[in-house]
């Protein structure tokens, strides 16, 4: 069963969630949002150096559920790290693993549930943490349509003072020609809490014709630790649209790892929120961009309370024809005293045809700071070059080498290091094809 | 003395400096266009002129551009919305034709000039000084020894009247008028200003200097500099600028054009000190050709807002292209300033140091731009931009924009947000300084690679600027 | 003579700076070789050129690695031939492992598609590390990013072991190095001393040349050899100072 997303099919799938009135509302709402906002322009400041005349939303389909044989098949390539706290795969947006969650968790009230499950049982525990944040960096459209055909994606919730130390997996699948998925990521770190997420994005086939428009709202308590990995490595077919939205009180520790290897385009908004002091956000990007790939990313550090924290590092690696831009800005609000501020983009071409976009931005309205940003943007060190060649390594192996030495400070700051050791493989396997 | 009084004497020699540039003379003119702009403004200003006909068509085409074209607000300040265009005078002359000895000038405007001390600096130190007051330049003189060697330093109504040949090909190229909105309101309306072309390998040692006056109210001044270094030539110009304090806007757009053909040279100096009423929305950029090189070093103290974003071409190869930028935002004050590079030939260079202060509620906004082509090898950009905030609402925003292809290409871009550190003043204090003297010298310090680029009699003359305009800030 | 490393008449410039004037050198293999001068002669720029620096243009004169021509060729190519270079400041090579780089380097040794016998590689590599007293941790440590000048320098001689040169030469291996590090350095170039090896250790001190005693000693002085002798000859210059070489040697 394919049908176009109109806005007959909109309200009839709206009409399935009857029972949460505010749930059907919210879709509505989108729908409407997403109806009455322009496509967005080159000319558009939160859409600088993008390739907006590609940007197409037609002709996408929401799919069935997929068969028996694809499931099996696709559950099996599912299991990237070995011991997960628990497993959740989505196939075209249809949930088809959801473990039952082990007994000593559950009881703790931990809860990792598919987005349908969490809204049957905990409607209010949705209902008071999605979406409530504008997306802010020039997605409005986009957070708007998955808005408003919101059904799928994972809630993870941690309780006070629960500290979980396996990672949770999510995992993520195209399988149909034309499918649009809406996954959406929820996780609440209660105070105290300690918890890991992975979150992966695949497709069943490399060429697989699809659209992505994700969203993440990460809120970490006072005192709460959360690590999220997401992994986005969509067939080249692909339109992928994330937009994040990272939340972190009093003396939180947040860090956020995106590794970005898939997707014909791939959009990243990103927002770091700070709002209670001492809490420490580390948001970190890498990707190798090859063929036309365009990778877009763009972010922002909110410090709304004083004396925190927060780091961001993107390192791209660009080959063939690709694309990166790299758009962040650290917003120091006036009160917020003490703030220590980074932001880092280092880009390493590869071929003369690339193109590595910088807009590093600072909004400091408080004095009592430490805040920079640097931009990079070069081929590889001539001397580290001739030192690797002087060893026999020739001159592919040896600029391999150092692309993925310039990614491994990224992939350093990912804690499992089992699931570190996955993406290095995967992009190493992406220098090979 | 004793050191009270050599501090006291110190603030005394200061409160007079303050108010330097604020005085006026009674308005009385020979030519006034009138208030507002539109179509028979242009007319009578060119007619005043005696301008040539596509000069009138090339100012009334720009005007059609000015008013087609929406204010930038949605990438610039909503500030620029206080500009009320139809309440400002666009042409006030007392005459169309500088003269050569101060004696000659009239009295009012000669005693301006001397309070600000142009005159003496001429005497000392520079190889030829034009002086604008509102519309036009009531001074101009150029040593003879320049002259002979085929230096011109004339206005641009004599630039385009006498030496067509030499400016009509450069005039509106580096910036046409189509450039912004307010390059089509200068170029609609300009008035004085400072053609300059130096022959092929003329060195001249000592700079050439343009002084800007504003002394009526409700005034825009929008003079309009043309500056080519022939072949191997190498020139430095600097332009200072000061204005009463008035209780109205107003407001100072500038066109500034360099051309510095095959190994030339220019440097192009400014120190903005506009009074705090002033609207400074001015477009600068420089053409280099093969192994030229064009610097700017552009110091903005005054003014309500300042929009510039100096910028350089490097069209030839192995030309350098260099902005060093600073900038003082006060109370009530926004510099937005920053720089450009187009990067347009291999094996250019470009390097760009900006440093911003913020003091009370002052913000200060870096934009930065910085190009390079896919067709392009071994090119290199450096950028540094340092903030540093005085006060705890002090504000400061950076938005540099990189944009990379291409082979053997760098670039590079660091930027730093910091306040003086306690330590620092606390150490100076304890050596018997003041809190603001420590604050006036650690600022100093924070500009002082930057103020050593500029000459002698400029460093000093900047220093106790930035002097002044910390004072008070502490407390 | 075809199992040697000969440079003939070899002159070569960086930017318009003429380096290297008519050098002419041959190191047997079986031999170590040592090249002294003072700063500045172009005893660096030797050890570049050889290894196909592109900064470096050479203008005349040939270089071979028992009969094979290695000038023009590119950095790898002459790397595997089997020139090594000791670097003097060698590279900080962010986020590669030194595990990952020799592996790196011997697989570029290999037929391509032929297995890699790690479980071999590693136990060679410990073996060797344990030989220069460096700590086993060091193979999860990118290569001499943040590593002391000794460190540095044993990481060149254990690079040299693992690869397994024809000809290794050995640029101011010495300098930055304690006497301890100096001798565990030494003991392992010592090591590999042996017919199937020719050395050419460059040099500014004698001291060095205390530790690996060499077969020949050369006198560098204006881009040229000026003066060859024995092992004493290292003597003689560290007591009668540079200044003799520019006057006496260099008229000669």
């Amino acid at each position: 069963m394919q049908s176009p997303l109109d806005s007959r099919l909109q309200e009839a799938e709206t009409q399935r969630f009857a029972t949460q009135d505010w749930f059907a509302e919210l879709r509505r709402q989108g729908w409407q949002q997403f109806s009455s906002l322009p496509l967005p322009k080159r000319t558009d400041e939160k859409w600088r150096f993008s390739d907006t005349r590609s940007l197409s939303l037609e002709h996408f389909c929401l799919a069935g559920v997929p068969s028996d044989e694809v499931v099996d098949r696709l559950i099996a390539q599912s299991h990237f790290i070995s011991r997960p706290s628990g497993l959740l795969v989505h196939i075209d947006g249809h949930c088809v693993l959801r473990p039952a969650l082990a007994p000593e968790l559950a009881t703790q009230g931990v809860k990792f549930e598919s987005f349908e499950d969490a809204l049957r049982h905990h409607p209010a525990l949705l209902k008071e943490y999605i979406l409530k944040h504008c997306a802010g960096l020039g997605g409005e459209k986009f957070l708007a349509l998955h808005q408003a055909w919101l059904r799928s994606g994972t809630v993870l919730y941690v309780p006070k003072n629960v500290e979980i130390k396996q990672p949770f997996v999510s995992v993520h699948w195209t399988a149909t020609e034309g499918v649009a998925i809406f996954p959406h990521t929820l996780v609440i770190a209660e105070d105290g809490a300690k918890v890991t997420l992975h979150d992966f994005q695949c497709s069943a086939e490399p060429q697989l014709r699809a659209l992505a428009i994700s969203a993440a709202d990460l809120y970490a308590g006072k005192g709460a630790t959360i690590s999220r990995l997401a992994v986005q490595a969509w067939g080249l077919a692909t339109q992928s649209f994330e937009i994040a939205n990272t939340c972190g009180a009093k003396e939180s520790l947040i860090t956020s790892v995106n590794a970005a290897l898939g997707a014909r385009r791939a959009r990243l908004e990103n927002t770091i929120r700070i709002q209670g002091e001492g809490a420490d956000v580390r948001l970190y990007g890498i990707s190798v961009a090859t063929g036309e790939q365009e990778f877009d990313q763009r972010t922002l550090q909110v410090h709304d309370a004083g004396n925190a924290k927060s780091d961001l590092l993107f390192k791209n690696v660009l080959l063939d024809k690709a694309r990166t831009i790299f758009s962040g800005l650290i917003k120091v609000a006036p009160d917020a005293q003490r703030t220590d501020a980074y932001q880092t983009n280092r880009n390493l071409l590869l071929s003369p045809e690339a193109e590595a976009d910088s807009l590093p931005g600072l909004e400091i309205e408080a004095n009592d700071v430490k805040c920079s940003h640097g931009a990079t943007t070069g081929q590889v060190n001539p001397e580290e070059l001739f030192y690797l060649l002087a060893r026999g390594i020739p001159l592919p192996v040896a600029q391999e080498l150092l692309a993925e030495g310039f990614l491994e400070e990224v992939l350093a700051k990912v804690d499992d290091e089992e699931a570190a050791a996955v993406v290095r493989e995967m992009f190493r396997q992406k220098f090979h094809s | 003395m004793s050191e009270n009084d050599e501090s006291q004497a110190q603030r005394e020699a200061i409160e007079v400096d303050r108010t330097k540039g604020d005085f006026k003379y009674a308005e009385d003119y020979a030519f006034d266009a009138g208030v507002g702009l539109n179509p028979q403004v242009i007319d009578y200003i060119s007619k005043v002129k005696g301008e040539d006909p596509w000069i009138l068509e090339f100012r009334q085409k720009a005007l059609k551009i000015f008013s087609d074209m929406p204010m930038p607000t949605h990438w610039a300040t909503q500030d620029l919305d206080a500009i009320n265009f139809d309440a400002i005078r666009y042409y006030l002359a007392k005459g169309q034709k500088p003269v050569r000895t101060w004696e000659e000038v009239p009295d009012d405007v000669k005693e301006t000039f001397e309070r600000l001390g142009i005159p003496e600096s001429e005497r000392k130190f520079l190889a030829g000084v034009e002086a604008q007051f509102d519309s036009e330049a009531v001074y101009s003189r150029m040593k003879d020894e320049l002259e002979k060697q085929g230096v011109i330093f004339c206005g641009p109504t004599e630039g385009l009247r006498d030496h067509p040949d030499i400016f009509r090909k450069w005039f509106g190229k580096v910036i046409p008028a189509g450039d912004n909105k307010f390059a089509a309101l200068n170029s609609a309306v300009f008035s004085g200003g400072s053609f300059i072309y130096v022959p092929k390998g003329v060195k001249v040692a000592q700079p050439l200097q343009a002084y800007f006056r504003i002394n009526a109210e409700n005034f825009g001044q929008f003079e309009r500099t043309l500056i080519i270094a022939d072949e191997g030539s190498e020139v430095t110009y600097m332009e200072g600028c000061t204005a009463p304090k008035f209780e109205t806007a107003t407001l100072h757009s500038a066109v500034v054009e360099l051309v510095a053909l095959k190994g030339a040279k220019i440097q192009y100096i400014t120190v903005q000190n506009w009074s705090a009423n002033v609207f400074n929305l001015v477009t600068k950029r420089g053409v280099a050709e093969e192994d030229a090189e064009v610097r700017w070093i552009d110091c903005n103290i005054g003014s309500r807002l300042t929009m510039k974003y100096p910028g350089v071409v490097l069209r030839g190869k192995r030309a350098r292209g260099e902005v060093l930028s600073i900038a003082l935002a006060n109370d009530g004050q926004h510099q937005d300033t920053g720089a450009k590079m187009i990067h347009a030939a291999d094996e250019t260079s470009s390097n760009i140091i900006a440093k911003s202060i913020s003091v009370g509620a002052g913000r200060s906004t870096y934009r930065g731009l910085v190009h390079m082509p896919k067709t392009l090898k071994n090119c290199k950009n450096n950028t540094e931009c340092d903030a540093l905030l005085i006060n705890e609402h002090s504000r400061t925003d950076t938005y540099p924009a990189i944009s990379v292809r291409g082979q053997k290409n760098s670039v590079q871009h660091e930027a730093s947000v910091s306040k003086v550190s306690a330590e620092q003043i606390f150490y100076m204090m304890q050596r018997g300084l003041s809190e603001g003297e420590a604050m006036s010298l650690a600022v100093n310090g924070f500009v002082n690679d930057l103020v050593k680029e500029f000459p002698m009699e400029y460093s000093v003359e900047l220093k106790r600027l930035i002097e002044l305009q910390m004072e008070g800030s502490v407390g | 003579m075809a199992d040697s490393l000969i440079i003939k008449n070899l002159n070569a410039s960086i930017g318009d700076r003429q380096i290297l004037k008519n050098f002419s050198l041959t190191i047997p293999k079986g031999e170590v070789h040592a090249i002294m001068g003072p700063n500045g002669t172009g005893k660096s720029t030797l050890a570049k050129v050889l290894a196909g620096h592109p900064d470096y243009t050479v203008q005349s004169g040939e270089a071979t690695l028992d009969g094979q021509p290695i000038l023009g060729q590119e950095p790898d190519s002459i790397a595997r031939a089997g020139l090594f270079l000791a670097f003097q400041y060698p590279s900080e090579i962010p986020g590669v492992t030194i595990a990952n780089f020799i592996r790196a380097a011997l697989i570029a040794r290999q037929e391509k598609g032929a297995p890699f016998d790690a479980k071999a590689y590693y136990a060679e590599l410990y073996a060797k590390m344990d030989a220069l007293k460096m700590d086993r941790k060091f193979t999860s440590r990118f290569v001499n990013e943040g590593f002391s000048g000794g460190e540095k320098k044993r990481c060149e001689i254990l690079q040299m072991m693992m690869l397994k040169p024809k000809y290794a030469v050995l640029d101011e291996t010495d300098s930055g190095l304690d006497i301890d590090a100096l001798r565990i350095v030494s003991e392992g170039v010592n090591h590999m001393r042996g017919p199937s090896i020719g050395c050419l250790v460059i040099t500014h001190y004698q001291r060095l040349l205390e530790y690996i005693v060499p077969d020949r000693v050369h006198i560098m002085y204006d881009g040229h050899i000026v003066h060859s002798g024995g092992k004493e000859l290292a003597v003689e210059l560290e007591a009668k100072g540079y200044d003799w070489v520019k006057k006496e040697l260099a008229s000669a």
